[in-house]
């Protein structure tokens, strides 16, 4: 019979005790992760997190205290844990993951990396550096009362980005700015508002009417009338937001009257927009106090003009979800809004939800996700990958009585994009309307997950387009892709050095994409709406409120635990069907070995609300 | 502005509200109010204890009460992360209670050194909720019994190895609320297709809908039937696991104490003898519980406390708040497979 070492056998006991491992994030699941790897027999940890705490994390992320609000998770982390385990060996990063110290030398110290993030881009990063070091990578997300566990083993199984995931959803320009139909929109318009007056201006986050709205049908007859309407307070589309509020001193009944009153009055004058849907109705100054509290905006505009004022001279303002007048001038603008547009207002509880992308979580849920993690770690130190199991937790038992459903692991997709042999991408853009700058923004960085990219043409020179060097080829930055030479079927070879991953970038010219969209990577899952503030089990939550790997304290980040897709799927997958562009998770062939008839499936669709059938696995 | 939500009856401190926020968000105002009011007795403090205590203090009850009996040794200590390095000795419950306390100050929590064995009816009914881990299986049909009369919501559960599970009793009639969206009526617009068939879910508005469940006794429960043919029937989709919780808790009562590494190979032999017994008095085959299991039932597993222990805090958490749907009556967890099985046995 075997040795015990208590639970564990003794090989598994003794091989805990030597090696070393990585946990990337000290947040609700990482506390947990941390204590269960201990209490394990885990000695050797390090653990990284970028972010402090804050009040909001201590109904969950128990190894912290009201007194440590402010201070390092990854460092007040640590201390915790050896306050009840003492001789654990422990060392603590207050870093991102992704500064380039964290190099895949680095990376190859570790037997086993375990993610416990919240945001897209950290999770693609160390995806690539785990799969240059090939250390096994444990990847796990929760939001609400849903998880999931899954293992990541170069070569073996599929890695982070093998499917495509959909991005956060933006809303069109035209929404924002003139025809809004949910409130989301005029939280967003709020946001936007807010960035205009006080914050970082953004030529993306425009809040004045939008006259280039392809349903406003422009009738040159109307140009005079449209004209007048805007000149009240000069040339309106000459001068930004911010410096005709700076012009007016911040006056709150001037922007009061441009905002809801002279604005909606210009977009009543676009007449097409207003055919069948109800038209907005102005405001007026003196009806604001019957609109309640929101009626106070003047207050938290003079408020934030004062912030201004203290900061100096071309100071900005960084939106923050917890700065009560920044939340409360949203709040306010966007249910003043609202109004206008005669929606049902909402409070700022629900706003706030909203406009910081918040995610609400519990103790529990993160326990038995970093329960999970541990068992599946103990599995990949044994090399025992055929064992390894995605596992997702249900809010309730799926009709086979499982709340926790382990799935096989599929294989790696020979097409990734990541970690194909020789990966390659097809971009379609307009290359004499994309700058260089996008190109490595918003297109290598943001979408692609590159962190330092260096681009080159395969022109037969190797032109340098993008050097990762700092200032190197700046000059490039404002310039043209067709400037280079680049058209229709011209290929890059984007490097990223950190991540040790060359990729090859196929472009396509084309001047049909749609309005407000710079580019498009083909064979993309589309956009994903934000999901509502209610999660129900087997919704699709979406696998970034956080695409941006910014602290959570910080204005420009979303907010709090991410989730990967959540399918409420079924036992084990022989096979995974391929993923069409249509949907956006993946199809997966069932094979009930219980009882394999389709009435127990029809049952679970029927369990969902209607409206969360593009969310369901299709069960063919 | 503070949020209106909060402030309109005053029965939320702006400390609760920037605390709980997270949790508010999810599950509502109204089902943090009643955790807020409830008191909760919790059981045995070794690594499932622990779990289930952190849970319950995060979450915000009002009271909860730490009851163990036994002293800190080396290997208990290290099961769990409330107890500190120098406590060796102590009394476990005594132990837990400066950290337990600090993982949120606004719960009054308490340590009582009894055994629970020794404790008269009455103490229990100043609970709304009593948790028992480590409990012989005629202790946890006592207090199951003496609960239901006074509608104080049971649960049980344990770790063993890599395996654990949770039972709940929650009364004849356990009244709860599911939040559903709104369906709206359909439009007037003619529309085509499959479309106008579907009725119209606005996602952004829901409604609570009103539900009763009720429970059977953990006797009910233990004591099924397996001789009849409906029973036999449905076996083949039965887990495993309900036998396997039938074995440990008879080596419990039989052996006073858990299998213990220490003693594995004759306690393994016993485990085995108590399989054959057990099924065969429930007329059931050997066979239904390969030998396999013993190598995996030792000790307590310190994920596996963190899944039944998650598990376990929620349906407590949604039986105080009386919101969402109880999983009913019993939660398997198999750590080998990560496995999680919701089933009913006993009285439907």
């Amino acid at each position: 019979m075997a040795q015990l070492v208590g639970p564990l056998r003794k090989e598994l006991a003794d091989s805990l005790s030597s090696c070393r491992v990585l946990v990337v994030g000290a947040g609700g699941i990482g506390c947990e992760l941390l204590k269960n790897l201990v209490l394990t027999g885990f000695k050797n940890i390090e653990v990284i997190d970028l972010d402090t705490i804050d009040v909001s994390n201590l109904n969950r992320q128990f190894l912290f205290q009201k007194k440590h609000v402010g201070k390092s998770k990854a460092q007040v982390a640590k201390e915790s844990v050896l306050r009840f385990c003492p001789s654990a060996n422990i060392t603590a990063y207050h870093d991102s993951i992704m500064n380039p110290d964290y190099n895949v030398e680095f990376f190859r110290n570790f037997q086993l990396v375990m993610n416990a993030l919240d945001n897209r881009a950290a999770r693609n990063h160390v995806n690539r550096m785990c799969l240059a070091a090939d250390i096994p990578l444990i990847e796990s997300g929760t939001a609400g009362y849903l998880g999931q566990v899954t293992v990541i083993k170069k070569g073996q199984t599929e890695c982070y980005e093998c499917q495509p995931k959909p991005t956060q959803k933006t809303f069109p320009g035209c929404t924002i700015r003139n025809t809004p139909s949910e409130p989301i929109h005029c939280i967003v318009w709020a946001k936007y508002l807010f960035n205009q007056l006080f914050g970082e201006e953004d030529a993306d986050q425009e809040v004045s009417p939008d006259t280039a709205d392809p349903e406003v049908a422009w009738n040159p007859a109307d140009a005079a009338a449209r004209a007048t309407a805007s000149n009240k307070d000069g040339d309106i589309k000459r001068v930004s937001t911010k410096e005709w509020a700076r012009s007016t001193g911040y006056d709150p009944v001037k922007l009061f009257n441009k905002l809801f009153k002279d604005d909606i009055m210009y977009l009543l004058t676009m007449d097409k927009l207003w055919k069948k849907r109800k038209a907005p109705l102005p405001l007026d100054w003196t009806e604001i106090h019957q609109l309640g509290v929101f009626g106070y905006i003047e207050n938290y505009v003079k408020t934030l003009r004062s912030q201004l004022i203290e900061k100096g001279e071309g100071a900005e303002l960084v939106w923050d979800k917890d700065d009560p007048p920044a939340m409360d001038f949203v709040t306010a603008a966007a249910n003043l809004r609202m109004n206008v547009f005669s929606m049902n207002m909402k409070s700022r509880f629900d706003v706030k939800s909203m406009a910081g992308n918040i995610i609400p979580a519990i103790a529990t849920t993160n326990a038995v996700i970093a329960g999970l993690i541990v068992l599946e770690a103990l599995k990949t130190l044994n090399s025992d990958f055929d064992q390894c199991r995605t596992i997702f937790l249900n809010k309730q038992p799926n009709p086979r009585k499982k709340l926790l459903v382990p799935c096989a692991l599929d294989p790696p997709n020979p097409n990734c994009f990541v970690c194909a042999s020789k990966p390659e991408v097809t971009v379609k853009l307009n290359v004499h309307k994309t700058i260089v700058q996008a190109l490595q923004d918003k297109i290598l960085k943001e979408k692609l997950g590159m962190v330092a990219p260096d681009v080159q043409i395969e022109d037969g020179k190797g032109t340098i387009l993008i050097s990762s060097e700092e200032g190197e080829t700046e000059a490039n930055n404002n310039k043209f892709l067709s400037d280079f030479g680049i058209r229709n079927g011209s290929r890059l070879q984007a490097d990223d050095f950190l991540q040790d991953y060359t990729l090859l970038v196929n472009l396509i010219h084309s001047e049909e994409l749609e309005k407000d969209v710079e580019f498009e990577v083909v064979g993309d899952a589309p956009d994903k709406a934000p999901a509502p503030n209610v999660p129900e089990e087997g919704k699709n939550i979406a696998n970034g409120n956080k695409d941006s790997a910014q602290p959570s304290t910080s204005s420009k980040a979303a907010e709090d635990d991410d989730v990967l897709i959540v399918d409420s799927d079924e036992e084990p997958s022989s096979s995974t069907m391929e993923t069409s562009p249509e949907s956006s998770n993946r199809k997966r062939k069932h094979h009930d070995a219980d009882t394999d008839d389709a009435a127990s499936k029809r049952k679970r669709l029927d369990q969902q609300p209607a409206d969360d059938d593009e969310d369901i696995i299709a069960l063919d | 502005m503070i949020d209106t939500i909060e402030k309109e009856e005053n029965l939320i401190s702006e400390e609760e509200a920037a605390q709980y926020d997270r949790q508010i968000r999810l599950w509502g105002l109204d089902a943090q109010k009643r955790l807020r009011g409830s008191r909760v007795l919790l059981v045995g403090l070794r690594g499932l204890g622990a779990e289930v205590a952190k849970n319950l203090i995060l979450a915000g009850v009002k009271g909860l009460t730490l009851l163990d009996h036994e002293q800190v040794t080396e290997k208990s200590r290290r099961a769990q992360f409330l107890i500190p390095v120098d406590a060796d000795g102590q009394n476990q419950a005594q132990a837990s209670l400066e950290r337990a306390q600090l993982l949120n100050p606004m719960v009054e929590v308490k340590a009582d050194i009894d055994a629970v064995e020794s404790k008269l009816d009455d103490f229990f009914f100043q609970f709304d909720a009593v948790c028992l881990t480590r409990c012989s299986k005629d202790l946890m049909v006592r207090v199951d019994q003496l609960c239901a009369s006074r509608n104080i919501k049971v649960f049980c559960g344990d770790v063993y190895g890599y395996h654990g599970y949770m039972f709940s009793d929650l009364g004849q009639e356990h009244h709860y609320v599911e939040e559903k969206p709104k369906v709206v009526k359909g439009s007037n617009e003619a529309n085509d297709g499959p479309e106008a068939k579907k009725p119209k879910v606005d996602p952004n508005e829901t409604t609570m809908v009103k539900k009763t469940v009720s429970f059977c006794s953990l006797k009910a429960a233990l004591e099924v039937d397996w001789t009849n043919e409906k029973a036999k029937n449905s076996l083949k989709r039965i887990p495993v696991d309900y036998f396997l919780l039938q074995v440990l808790l008879k080596f419990r009562t039989d052996k006073g104490r858990d299998p213990q590494p220490d003693s594995f190979a004759e306690d393994s032999q016993l485990l085995l003898q108590i399989r054959d017994d057990v099924l065969e008095t429930m007329g059931l085959s050997s066979e239904l519980l390969p030998n396999t299991f013993v190598s995996y039932c030792f000790s307590e597993m310190a994920p596996v406390c963190a899944v039944v222990g998650g598990v376990l805090g929620q349906e407590i958490v949604k039986a105080l708040s009386q919101r969402d749907a109880p999983h009913r009556n019993f939660f398997f967890f198999d750590g080998l497979k990560g496995s999680g099985v919701v089933d009913y046995f006993g009285s439907k």
